[in-house]
Parts: structure tokens; sequence; C-alpha cells
């Protein structure tokens, strides 16, 4: 795997980092929910998924 | 349920993890066995009880703060392409088998370190260990429904019964090779298996009481929601919590990597790199599927029963609540596989250390040294069988002194509280050369010890004695010191606070003593092959530089007190032949040395075998700029001697060169030599005509007038050719040389050709000797025509030559093809036999098979044709395919 | 009887002189073009004297002496190089092979002719 495509992958790990972690989080702090789950949790599912799908394309397409 | 019948249904299930775990063992080589979804499944170890019960007992009481348990792990997973990555290079380089080995190597195979190390996992696993162990005993109760058997009495209590038959398990598989190194396939594919067990069981439970016993989550959601404390079960409840919560997200991070039994499954039991390619995204999608109904259960659970104080428990209770006790035994099995799992690795990972890095180093060596080699195996295997069985019973000790009154989610962060001072000396010393072990030490150690201010002992005093004085007012009352609290920090949870403080002391010691005090030169090189891993990789044993003496044989026989004589053997002629030693070497050298140590580091750990290894050679101490400096003279030695078989090389190939200059001057002498002879030769023919000719008219006065005649007219033929010869070669010579460059202009090649063949109709039409022209197109090219010309008109006359009168056809054509002009002169005669073609344009080349009346020609013509043509850069060749005739063809380029 | 002289040469200039120059002392002159026109003419003709020319197409004057010498009807028979080669390793080689004579051009007819007459004695 490419240093460049490595990269992409640890750039995920610092956006997922600063993504959950306070301050940012508290940005979806609030009350409320969608189908059911608290938007906290909706939030933080979401981004969870999101990363999983971005590092399967990362890997899918540049490992070697 | 009887309290029999759950016990035979947990003895069947573990044979079933037996059989699995016998399989996977005999096909260890299998596709079934060696995959990227057994490896990432084989990581899902990190779920334990503490996953599948504590989570939903910390969601229904404190909310969100089960989740970055998880999260950390997530944030990791995109750096394993890096961090993991090394890890997993680095310990197949040095055949690390813990991560006690791992760290102490780093620091120069540090025995003192690695035993630290060792301690600190040990601290921070039995009580995980002892978690699992209350799961069990309090689950068996749940699903038995009778109260727990009193704790004194361990004969009567089944929970202990399950921990030595756990032990047996690990002990079984974990050792059933000395070198601990090997893979324990059977463990690992058991792992994989309860893997699947613990999440399809979980996720069941989750749908169940999502969409069976509630309508969908929105129902349970409208119903919770109401409650009067819900907002600080769905929030981060402020700043505050949002620092507990970074903190545990921190926490965790370090512990994916840290925690002996990630260790164990991640790099010890990996045997391929390329797993991290799936491992990486199926491994949060693992966890993301595990945390996906937690809060639901425990919000059904809150709301069916009304309180939480059982609720770690709730998957179970649930449904027994609702006589469904067949699916409260299947969550019950799922959460017995999440235990197995974590007891066997925990303990097979923490024998390993507790052998190699406390036990081996420690007291047994000495006694091995002098030991048999069969024995030294079997006294290895023993000692970590032991070493199993004990870590077991003392966590059993502390489950049934302790953990009976801790809450599981408590205990499991205190684990990783300890865990994590083990940090700063990991993911610095991976990157940071200056890390040392002075500073590893004083770091950990300073960690420790305030995590044991801060969490440990202010949590076992009061759950044990329930003395909390101190705790609220500070050692000797000094407000500043409250254990929970240190200076006026107050508002941090105890985990997070204690992870905060021992680890910013832990990590600010580590930095300042690794500047202070500098490492020496062993140390400093470990840390060099750590941090360039990837350029120490390719010289492999090379990397350790080492001055001193050493003896084969000595060597030789540490090796066989462990490995054995035919191991030893077999592995000292590979590592000879590897690197073209004689079989018979008397004196070690580095590579050896480093060799050998690896050989040794994978059964009784790199502390040991350092130890071992030193103790039969005799070593210089030598620094790393030495080192650096050695290995710069050698990679010196090495372009030096590159430079030297180059020139040899082109030396040879020079000589070569002169060799065959020298045989094409050789052959170019004899050319001439022949040339000149050629030369002498033509010349004194016609010279003899005139000679004889001459003195018979001087000397015969009576000769008739007609016969007069002839020898007249002979003399002025031989004086033609003999001028005509005379010009040839001097033209020929011109040609030849450098000296003589044609001028061109430019010409219509029609024009050309139409003066050659007027030239000599005269002759043609004398034979009757047709010549066609069969072009008119005018093409305009630079050439010099004088000599295009002469070429032209040696070819016809050539033509004419060999053409039978009457009969004979004379064709020339020409035509533009891509970047030059073709000229053929073609004649119906009798053509140029085979064997001639390919000299006919040598000097003075006559075919064999000429006319019995030698034709006129000085030999010279088509040979000065070829020089014409050469020096306009075309070419000039006879067509063989040719066969009514001859066919002589040019090519002249419009460039 | 006449004596018979053959002529071998591929010049035609050189041939008529000699043919001439001998006929005039009242030789019998045969003439051949090359080696292998010369071999039919000496089986047949038995000469007493051949002026061979070496540089020939086909059969060279070296290959006709050599068939000449190994032919016993033609023990009489003389052979007189007449050639242009003249270095000294060329004269050598065509004594050795058994030449009777080695005479080199450019020549002078009277000499080729007194040379003629003393080997025929």
């Amino acid at each position: 795997m490419k240093k460049r495509h490595e990269q992409k992958l640890v750039i995920l790990s610092i956006t997922l980092f600063v993504m959950i972690n306070i301050p940012f989080v508290l940005v979806f702090d609030v009350p409320g929910a969608i189908a059911g789950i608290p938007i906290l949790y909706f939030a933080l599912f979401s981004i969870w998924l999101i990363a999983i799908i971005i590092s399967f394309i990362i890997l899918k397409r540049h490992y070697e | 349920m009887s309290n029999y019948l759950l016990f035979i249904i947990i003895v069947c299930y573990l044979a079933i993890l037996f059989l699995i775990a016998f399989l996977a063992e005999k096909n260890a080589k299998s596709k079934w066995v060696n995959n990227p979804y057994v490896y990432t499944l084989s990581l899902a170890v990190y779920c334990s009880a503490w996953t599948y019960y504590g989570s939903i007992g910390n969601a229904a009481n404190s909310g969100i703060s089960f989740l970055p348990i998880y999260l950390g792990p997530v944030i990791a997973c995109p750096l394993w392409i890096i961090i993991m990555r090394k890890i997993l290079q680095i310990s197949k380089q040095h055949k690390i088998s813990s991560i006690a080995d791992f760290i102490s190597l780093r620091y120069g195979n540090n025995r003192f370190l690695g035993a630290l190390t060792t301690v600190i996992c040990l601290l921070g696993t039995v009580p995980y260990i002892s978690l699992q162990l209350k799961a069990i005993s309090e689950t068996f109760e749940i699903i038995v429904g009778t109260p727990a058997a009193t704790p004194n009495r361990f004969f009567d209590d089944s929970t202990f019964y399950i921990a030595v038959l756990l032990a047996i398990f690990a002990a079984f598989f974990g050792t059933q090779k000395s070198d601990a190194t090997e893979k324990h396939r059977g463990i690992v594919t058991t792992v994989a298996f309860e893997s699947i067990l613990k999440l399809i069981f979980f996720l069941t439970i989750g749908i169940y009481v999502t969409y069976y016993l509630f309508d969908g989550t929105q129902d349970i959601y409208d119903k919770i929601s109401v409650q009067a404390d819900f907002t600080s079960l769905a929030t981060l409840n402020g700043l505050e919590g949002g620092f507990n919560w970074l903190f545990t997200i921190l926490l965790s991070f370090m512990a994916i990597f840290l925690l002996p039994r990630q260790f164990q499954m991640a790099v010890v039991e990996n045997n391929r790199e390329k797993h991290l390619k799936h491992a990486i995204w199926l491994f949060p999608l693992y966890l993301l599927l595990f945390n996906i109904f937690v809060i639901f259960v425990a919000w059904g659970g809150t709301l069916t029963f009304g309180d939480t104080t059982k609720s770690e428990y709730f998957t179970l209770l649930l449904p027994l609540q609702n006589n469904d006790t067949f699916l409260a035994l299947l969550v019950f099995l799922g959460g017995f596989s999440a235990v197995i799992s974590m007891v066997v690795v925990s303990t097979l990972a923490l024998s390993t250390m507790v052998s190699n890095n406390l036990i081996i180093p420690y007291g047994y060596l000495e006694k091995f040294i002098q030991s048999h080699p069969e024995k030294n195996s079997s006294y290895i295997k023993n000692i970590r069988r032991i070493s199993i069985f004990l870590i077991i019973i003392a966590a059993y000790i502390f489950y049934v002194n302790f953990s009976i009154e801790l809450s599981l989610y408590s205990i499991g962060l205190i684990s990783f509280v300890i865990i994590s001072q083990l940090a700063p000396s990991f993911f610095i010393g991976m990157f940071w050369n200056r890390g040392s072990a002075r500073a590893s030490t004083i770091g950990m150690i300073t960690g420790f010890l305030i995590t044991t201010y801060t969490l440990i002992l202010p949590f076992t005093l009061d759950s044990f004695a329930g003395f909390r004085d101190w705790v609220d007012k500070g050692f000797f009352n000094i407000n500043m010191l409250r254990p929970y609290a240190l200076f006026g920090i107050d508002f941090l949870s105890p985990p997070a606070h204690a992870f905060f403080w021992s680890l910013i002391c832990n990590t600010l010691c580590y930095l300042f003593f690794s500047i202070i005090v500098k490492g020496n030169y062993r140390e400093r090189n470990y840390a060099e092959m750590f941090v360039d891993n990837k350029n120490y990789f390719s010289l492999q044993d090379n990397v350790l530089v080492w001055k001193g003496e050493a003896y084969v044989a000595d060597i030789k026989n540490v090796l066989i007190r462990f490995l054995g004589e035919e191991r030893t053997q077999r592995a000292l002629n590979l590592f000879f032949l590897k690197y073209k030693l004689p079989q018979n070497t008397q004196l070690a050298d580095a590579r050896l040395i480093n060799f050998s140590e690896k050989l040794l580091t994978g059964s009784i750990g790199s502390a040991s075998s350092k130890i071992l290894i030193d103790s039969v050679i005799k070593e210089e101490e030598i620094t790393l700029p030495e080192v650096l400096k050695i290995l710069e003279e050698s990679k010196e030695a090495i372009s030096k001697n590159k430079i030297l078989s180059e020139k040899s090389e082109e030396l040879t190939s020079l000589t070569s060169q002169l060799k065959k200059a020298n045989e094409e001057l050789i052959l170019k002498d004899r050319q001439k030599d022949e040339f000149l002879d050629t030369v002498a030769h033509e010349l004194k023919t016609p010279l003899t005509g005139i000679r004889a000719a001459t003195e018979l008219l001087q000397d015969e006065s009576e000769m008739p007038a007609e016969v007069k005649d002839v020898f007249l007219n002979n003399i002025i033929q031989d004086t033609d050719r003999l001028s005509r010869l005379i010009n040839n070669i001097l033209d020929f010579e011109k040609l030849s040389t450098d000296r003589q460059r044609v001028v061109m202009s430019k010409n219509n090649i029609k024009i050309t050709i139409d003066k050659a063949i007027q030239s000599i109709q005269h002759i043609a039409s004398k034979k009757n000797i047709a010549i066609r022209l069969k072009n008119q197109q005018t093409i305009v090219l630079l050439y010099n025509e004088d000599r295009i010309l002469q070429v032209l008109t040696n070819l016809l006359s050539n033509a004419l030559k060999y053409c039978d009168s009457e009969t004979g056809i004379i064709a020339i054509d020409y035509k533009r093809l891509a970047g030059y002009l073709r000229v053929r002169v073609k004649d119906n005669g009798k053509g140029i036999p085979d064997e001639d073609i390919d000299y006919i344009f040598n000097k003075f080349y006559q075919s064999q098979d000429q006319n019995i009346i030698k034709p006129q020609g000085s030999g010279l013509g088509l040979a000065i044709s070829k020089q014409i043509i050469e020096k306009h850069n075309g070419s000039i060749w006879a067509e063989k395919t040719y066969k009514t005739g001859a066919c002589i063809v040019f090519k002249l380029p419009f460039n | 009887m006449k004596k018979k002289i053959l002529i071998v040469d591929d010049e035609p200039n050189i041939v008529m002189t000699l043919e001439y120059a001998f006929k005039k002392q009242d030789y019998e002159v045969l003439i051949a073009r090359d080696g292998s026109e010369a071999l039919m003419i000496i089986e047949k003709n038995k000469p007493d004297v051949v002026l061979l020319d070496i540089m020939m197409p086909k059969v060279d004057g070296y290959q006709t002496l050599e068939y000449i010498k190994n032919n016993t009807m033609l023990v009489n028979t003389k052979v007189v190089f007449l050639t242009a080669k003249n270095k000294a390793s060329d004269i050598e080689k065509g004594l050795k092979l058994g030449a009777d004579k080695y005479l080199v051009k450019p020549f002078s007819v009277k000499k080729i002719f007194a040379e003629v007459q003393e080997l025929l004695g």
C-alpha cells in the first residue's frame, strides 16, 4: 500500500477522533430522537458506519 | 432449571469447543482456519462478559458512557495500517511472544522491564478474569434460580469447577509446544467460533426485547423518555461528562493495543500481515453490531423491572420473566462464550509472560543451563501450565474476596487504567529512538503508584473494608491529596481521574528521563531497530554489529539445551547455508549471535535468551556511533568492491575490443596486399600485350599488312584498357577514403537515366539489345549527377555484357517509396549464380562463370558503384529472388 | 616433325602475339582459353610444351600443372609458367609444383622462344 493511501486512513482516524470527542461531539448532544434512537446515538452510530465504509473502500482499492 | 442440567450443558458446550480446537489444530494449515475473517473474529475477544453484560448495566445506570470503550478501537483501527503493521513486522523479525517481550526487547532486552510489564499485566488482568468468573457465577444462579453457593466452600461452588475446566482447556491447547511464538490455531479457531455465537445470541436478545417484548425502538424511546432522569441517559452530561468521555476513549484506544489478550490475538497469533486489509474495517463493524441494541435492552429492562439494580443481567432476566427459558439459555451460552475466550486467551498470554519474563530469567535459568534438553522443553511447558492454573486460581480468589461487591463495569475500567501504564513506553518507544529503559521503568512505576493511590487502594479499601474516610478527606486529611480529586480536580469519574494523573506523570517521567539518561549501546541499537524497522529489515541478522569473541561450539551447546540436538543442528545448517559459511566455522559472528538469540526468544523470552547467550560470549561494549561507523564502513567496502569489479569488467571488454580491432587491422592489411597484387596483375596484363605486339612489329619487317593492323589495333585496345583501369583504381581509392565528399545538387532522376541510356545506346544497337525505361514522372532529389550517371552506366554496361544479342532486353524503372527512391536495372541475360550474389560488389571480383572471351571490365565497376551509393547514404544489392536474369537495385534517400 | 606447343591464356591479345611468333618458327600452335579447355587439348594432342598462365577462370594454372604431372602419358610434356605473378614466393611455389620454367609477364617474345627452344633441347 502506498504511503499516500496509508495517510488517507490516518486522516480518517484523526477525523474520527475529532468528530466523536468534545467539543465537536457536543453538536449532536441535543434532546430528541430519530426513529426512536436518541440523536446523539444516531450521530455516533452514523459516523461509525461511515468510517467503516470509507476504510473498506480505501483498503479494497489500494491494499496490495 | 436444574443445577446439574445446566452444568451438563456447560460441559457439553466445552466438549464441542474441545472438538473444534482439536480439529483446527489438526488442520492448522487449512483455509478454514487461516483467513482474515477468523483473524477478525479472534480480535473480538475484546468483547468479554464486560461487554456482554456490563454494557447493558452501564447503559441503564449511566447512559452513554458504555460507548467510548468501543469508540477508542474504532478510532484506532484505521491507524492499524501503520501501527499494527509495524508491530507485526517487528514481532515477526524478533520472534516476539508477548507484550512484555515487545517492551523489554525495545529497551535492549531489559530483564527488569520485561518483569515489570508482566507484573502490571498480571495486576491488570487477574481482576478482569475474576470479573468473568463473577459473570459466570451470577448468570449461573439466574438461570438455575437459586442463590449462590457459600463462597467459603468452593467445593460446592460451580464457578470453581468451571474455572478449573477453563484452565485445563487453556493449558491443553496453549502449551503444546515450548516455543510460545508457535501459533495456537485451536484456541484461535474456538475464539472465532465463540465470537460468532456471542454476537448472534446478543443480537437475538436485542431483537427479541426491541421488537417482541416492545413495539420497536420508537415504542421504547417514547416510554423511557418520559422518565425523570432520562436526559442524563441520552446525553453527554455537559463538559464534565465530556472529559470523562474523552479519557475513556483514550483509555480504550490504548487498551486495544496493550491488553495482553489483544496482543496475543492481533500480533502473536497473526500469520499474515494482509489479514489487516479486512480486519481494519470488519472489526469496527463487529463492534457496531454488538452495540446497536444495548440501549434498547437496557431501557426495556428498566421499563419492565422498574429499577436498575440487576440491570447487568437484563438480557437473562427479560426472557426468563416471559418464560422463554430456552432463549435465556442461549443468551447464557453467548455470555459463557465471551467468558471462555477472554479467560483462555488472557491466561495463555499471561502464562507466556510469567514463564518467559518472570520465572525463567529470575530463577530457572541456572537450572536450565545444567539440565538436559528434553527436560528443559517439558520444564518450560510445565511452568506455563502451572502459571495458567495459578492465574485462574488467583482470579478465583480475587473474585471470592473482592468482586462480589463490585460491578462488572468498574472492575473492567480499573484493569484498563492499570494496563494503560504501558502506553508511553510502548507507543512513544516505537517511534522515538531516544526513549530509554531507565525512563520507561521510572515512568511505569510512577504511573502505577499513582493508579494505586487514586484508584486501586480507595476502591479495594472501600469495597473490602468499607473504609472510606481517607477517600473523602485525603491523605493525612490534606484536601489536595484526596484520591478521587487530586489537586482539586474533582469533576472526573475515578477511573478517568486516575487515568489522567497516572498517564500524565508516566509520560512526563518517560520523556524527561529519556532525555536525561542515555541508554547503553545495546539498548540504543534495539531502539534503532524498532523505530526504523523497515530499514533494518533488509539487514536481518546483520543488524546488530557486535564486537567480541564467541565460539560456535559454545553457542551450539546452549541451543541444544533448549531446542534439542536435532533442531539445533538443522537451524545451524540453515544458518550456514543462508550466509554461505562453511559448516565447520569456529568463530561466531554477530549474525550467529543474533540468530541464536532469536531462536531462543521463542522458548524462553528475549531477556533470558540474551542472558544465556551472553554467558558464552565475551562481548565488548560498542557505542551507537561506532555501530553506525562500522555499518558505514561495510557499506563503503561493498561499494568499493563493486567499483573494482565494474572496472575489471570494463578492462575485460576493452581487451576484447582491442583484440577485435587488431584482428580487423590484420584482415585489412591482408586485404590491402591482395588488392595491390590484383592491381599489379590487372595492370600487367595489357602491358604484356602491348610489349609483345610492339616487339613483333619491330622485328618482323615482312609481316603482312592485315596482321600488322590487328597488332596495332590490339596495342590501342590495351592502352585504352590500361588507362581505364588506372582511372578506375584512382576513382575507387578516392571514394573509399573519406577525403572525397560528393557534392550534391537537386536533379531529376528521369533526366539522369535518359543520359545514361543515351551514352551506351550505340553499343546496345550494335548488339540489337533493347533498353526500356518504363517511367515518365519527374522525381527530384539531392544527388551528384556525374556519380549516379557513373553507377547507371556501369549497371547498364554490365547488363549489356551478359545479355544475348538480338533477344536481349534491359528494363529500368524507378519508384518513390517511403523516404527514398528505388531504381532497378533488370536484364534477361544469364543472371547471377547464387554462389556469386553476395560477392559481386567486392573489388576485382569477377564471376567464375564468365564467357570464355573475357568481358571487358576492370572488376571494379560494381565495387565503385557501391561506394558511390553508400556515399549518398543509400544501398545497393542484387535481387536474389529474380531468376530470369540479373536485377540490381539501389535506393537513394530523399534527405 | 613439327614441335607442338599449347598456349593457355585468357587474354586474347597475348595469345595472338605468341601464336604468331611460334607459327613463324614452324611450331604447331594449339590454343586454350582456360585450364579445362587446355586439359582436353593436352589429352588429345600431347603437346611437347605448354605455356601456362596461372590466373584463369575455372581450372587455374596450378591445377592444370598438377594434372599433367600426375599423368604418366604426359611425362614428356614440358610446362612453362607464364604469369604476371612475380613474387619470389610465387616462383618458388610454381617450380616446386614441377614447372620446368617460370617466366613472368610482361615478357620479350624472343626470350620466350629462346627458353622454349632450350627446354626442348
